[in-house]
């Protein structure tokens, strides 16, 4: 009999921890909607506050659990050492559910972290930052108690133009080739993608100040 | 630059495996090791001569033999 492999056994484990999965996406999305909810009603014309939610798919989850380890770093050679099956598990993934709060313009985004904290406050921070290790997104992950003590959630607050460019970016070359994960390790288009979120952020900000400047 | 002094020793990025690779030399370099290490190192290790037989590899961890099969394997 073939013997079963690592990924084999890891989506088996996908689809027994997919009801809670499922159960803390949807806790943690009304959660942060509830409480951002002052935010979203004080917003000028153009002003938006957008909340997404996904949960990982199950393939993208064993790719990802290949390329980190339990502490979160980077696998190198993003490869499982098959003599060892049973170091791996997806419970050791931290954004197997997942929030997105995106906010225009980023002067919202420190309220709406603000906002967020108290309720969150026994969550583990782990902000994503750019190569120069400035902050692009605060993001957050711990587990959810209300809906199941296995599975761990996230949230990041983003500005909305980052937040967009990610899901272009992800859904434009990661989605349909997950192989092609790996070339946010490539220093030549961690370059490039680093001139794009300055060139996001000085876009935002010079927008940000012509809206204030008409409006006065 | 980093870049610069992998892509003039001819030396491939796979997306996949996040690694850096010579066919002619057989060599391999983790996307970690080539992160954390100083450009004069990378170049010096560039220079190394490579293995008579199968892949060298350079990481920051000792690598498990059955990950550099796999490894091999992909490199054909």
């Amino acid at each position: 009999m073939t013997e079963r492999t690592i990924e084999d056994r890891l989506r088996q484990e996908y689809f027994e921890l997919l009801p809670e999965i499922r159960r803390v996406e949807a806790h943690l999305k009304a959660e942060i909607q509830f409480h951002t909810l002052p935010i979203l009603r004080s917003l000028r014309t153009h002003e938006q506050l957008v909340i997404k939610s996904r949960i990982k798919d199950c393939e993208s989850a064993i790719n990802a659990l290949r390329r980190r380890t339990k502490e979160g770093k980077r696998r190198e050679f993003a490869t499982f050492n098959r003599n060892r099956p049973e170091e791996y598990s997806l419970l050791d993934l931290r954004d197997l559910a997942a929030v997105r709060v995106l906010a225009f313009p980023v002067a919202r985004l420190e309220q709406i972290d603000e906002a967020l904290k108290p309720r969150f406050q026994d969550w583990t921070p782990d902000p994503i930052a750019n190569e120069q290790n400035e902050v692009l997104a605060p993001k957050y992950y711990v587990y959810c108690a209300d809906a199941g003590s296995n599975v761990r959630g996230e949230y990041q607050v983003v500005s909305m133009l980052t937040g967009l460019f990610w899901e272009v970016e992800h859904a434009a070359i990661y989605k349909p080739n997950p192989d092609l994960k790996g070339a946010e390790r490539n220093s030549e288009l961690q370059d490039l993608t680093d001139k794009v979120y300055l060139a996001l952020t000085s876009f935002e900000q010079g927008f940000e100040r012509a809206i204030l400047q008409e409006k006065s | 630059m980093k870049q610069d002094i992998l892509r003039e020793a001819n030396y491939f990025y796979n997306f996949d495996r996040e690694m850096y690779f010579n066919r002619d030399t057989r060599k391999v370099f983790s996307a970690e090791f080539i992160a954390d290490r100083p450009e004069d190192e990378i170049a010096k290790r560039i220079g190394e001569p490579g293995s008579s037989d199968g892949w060298k590899f350079y990481s920051n961890s000792p690598l498990p033999e059955s990950v550099k099969q796999e490894l091999e394997s992909v490199l054909g």
